[in-house]
Parts: structure tokens; sequence; C-alpha cells
């Protein structure tokens, strides 16, 4: 029995959703922003999936139409613009792996990148997805000596947010 | 940076901190009405296309002409009519061709650039339909002043001036009344596409920034 084009896509997308999950947390605030978020990139997910040939893995092609449409097309609802709160990352660092200290220091690391702007979320997004700068550049459009000094950047901003 | 890296460790091995969303929940999902930018750009682009199209068919100045015993300057109205209806077709046909564009596939800013340059086609065809009202207003305004019955008293009493402060004090006021009307609508983009577009040119500046 064949599938269906939505059904495959459905399944494909239950399978990958931390991807979405994932680039939720970074973009929004709150579990309601999250939710819209995610139901958002889903509908351009969709949209897009026909054009969708597998050539390249669904998570690689997923990812980059939900940063496109965090950063593009989503508007943010402006109850939550520029208020973080962490209710939505108190499971993350819940890990018996590690301990208190690192716990800590993995909370802030966290805040810190939240004060990011979208475009520096996004870098710092791939980045922590272990892409490679070709990627990362070829994503964003820009070029990829810039795409690292963009990153080293980030970085040291990230720094001085941490030790101000 | 040693903080990016322990905090990458953590991301990658976070698989479990995320309520999943089921198969039945993703179905429901994409029956749902998108919110986006470009959505909307797309609803206000249309009206406006619309709009504007409607008001080149319902204020056809024909019939005004002939009331005012006019008709050797028909010719003149027909030709501007044609090639206004030209440029008018042009707007709609690349306003549609940059629409198709719109890729969430592409990069983020071709994407970017892409949706900027739909809305600045429909801008520009306002503009062009304001610029338009301006011409004719002004084309109807000599018109009647050469043809019109009505304003025969208007015309005595200029003939009646000394200097020419009657039809300067004319054409100032209709000066003014354009310029509020250009002004009122200049405000009106503003508010309405900068609301729905403000993060987005933002971002775009940054990621141009970025390439400089």
């Amino acid at each position: 029995m064949s599938e269906t084009l939505e059904q495959s896509f459905v399944k494909q997308l239950k399978e990958n959703q931390n991807i979405v999950h994932k680039i939720c947390r970074l973009y929004t605030a709150d579990s309601d922003a999250h939710n819209d978020l995610f139901q958002e990139i889903t509908i351009q997910l969709w949209k897009a999936f026909p054009k969708f040939r597998g050539e390249s893995k669904f998570s690689t092609w997923a990812y980059r139409v939900a940063l496109n449409t965090a950063i593009t097309l989503y508007r943010k609802s402006t109850r939550s613009v520029n208020t973080v709160t962490y209710e939505a990352q108190q499971h993350f660092f819940v890990q018996d792996e590690y301990n208190h200290e690192e716990e800590e220091r993995l909370k802030l690391m966290y805040q810190a990148v939240q004060q990011l702007n979208d475009i520096e979320k996004a870098l710092v997004y791939m980045y922590l997805e272990d892409k490679d700068y070709t990627e990362i550049a070829e994503t964003l459009g820009i070029s990829e000596v810039n795409a690292r000094v963009k990153m080293n950047r980030i970085k040291g901003k990230l720094i001085k947010i941490l030790n101000p | 940076m040693e903080e990016l890296d322990l905090l990458k460790k953590a991301w990658q091995k976070d698989t479990q901190s995320f309520q999943q969303v089921t198969e039945n929940e993703i179905y429901k999902m994409l029956h749902k009405n998108s919110s986006s930018s470009v959505k909307w750009i797309l609803i206000i682009s249309i009206l406006e296309l619309a709009l504007w199209t409607l008001m080149n068919v319902i204020f056809n100045a024909d019939e005004y002409i002939k009331q005012m015993h006019a008709e050797e300057m028909m010719i003149y109205l027909k030709v501007l009519n044609y090639i206004n209806w030209a440029v008018i077709l042009w707007f709609i046909y690349r306003f549609y061709t940059n629409y198709i564009k719109i890729s969430t596939t592409n990069s983020t800013k071709q994407l970017m650039h892409d949706i900027l340059k739909t809305r600045k086609t429909v801008q520009n065809y306002v503009w062009y339909n304001l610029g338009m009202v301006v011409v004719s207003s002004v084309l109807g305004f000599v018109m009647a002043f050469l043809y019109s019955p009505d304003l025969g008293l208007i015309k005595d009493q200029i003939a009646q001036d000394e200097g020419n402060g009657t039809i300067i004090k004319i054409v100032c006021m209709l000066s003014l009344v354009m310029i509020v009307f250009l002004v009122i609508f200049w405000l009106f983009y503003k508010l309405l596409y900068g609301f729905l577009l403000r993060r987005l040119s933002n971002n775009y500046k940054e990621l141009k920034k970025i390439d400089l």
C-alpha cells in the first residue's frame, strides 16, 4: 500500500520534530509562543514539502525551512518580545550526568544565548547542531568567511554577557 | 569558548525535554491557517491592486468631458487611458512573478530579499496610482477652467484682479489639499507595513551587515 504525500510528511515530521522544537525554544519565550511557532513551521514545511525531493535528508531540509520561518515569516506576539522567561528550559538541564556546578554554567550560557538577536541565534543554532561553515553560509546566504567572522564575534559577545 | 561547547554537548544529547506532538496533532495543524507575514502581505497587496483597479474603472471621465463639451480632448485622454492600463497590467504581472519566487527553501537572505521585493512592487503600484491621481486632478482642473461653464464666476474674479492674487490662492489651496492627501497615505503605509515587516527588515539589515 502506498503512502500518500500527507502520510509520509506527517510521519517524517513526527520523527524529526525535535529539530523544530529546538528552534522554537530558541526563538520564543513561553510555551504559548512555542506552540504557535511550531504550528507555523509545520504549515510552512507542508507547503514546501512537494518541492522536497529527498536529495538531502528530511532533517537537513526541515531545519532550513524552520529557521527561515522563525526569522522571516513568524510575527511574534508583542507580549513575548524581549521578555525571556525560563520556564521552557526547566527540563533541559536536568540531566543526571551533570553536576550542579556545570548545570549552573549551562543555564547562564543558555540565558546569554537567549539575549542574542534573531540572526545571531540562527548562527548559534547551526553551531550547536554541528553544521560546518559551508552549510551555515549557504543556509543564511552569506559568504563562508563572513559566517566565520560573525560566529567569532558572537562568541565574544557571549563572553561579555557572561562576564559583565 | 568552553561554555558554548558545554552547551553544544548538552544540546545534542537533549531529546527528552520536549513534549512530543502526535501524528494526529500534526494532521490538525496542516489544516490550520498560516499567520505568516507573507500571507498578510499577499492579502493586503491583492486588496490594494483590486481597489486601485476598481477606482480606475469607476472614475471614468468620459461623461464629465461630454458635459463640458471638451470632445477635442477625448483622444488624448483615451491614449492616456490605454497607457495607464498597460502599466497596471505590468505591475500585476510583476507582483505575481515576485510572489511565486518566494520560497522558504531559499537561503534566508534570498527569501527576505524576495519578500521585500514583492512588497516594493505593490508599494510602487500605489505610488504610481497616487501620481496619476495628482496628474489627473491637475488636468481636470485645467480642463474645468478652460471649458466648464460653472467656473465662470471665478474666471471673472481672476480677470478683475489687479495682480494674480486669486489664481495664486487657488493653486496654493489645491497643492495643500494634495500634499495632505499624500502625507496621510504615506503615514498609512508606514504603519501598515511597518507593523508587518519591522522584524523582517531588521533581520535583513542585520544579515546584510554581516556580508559588508
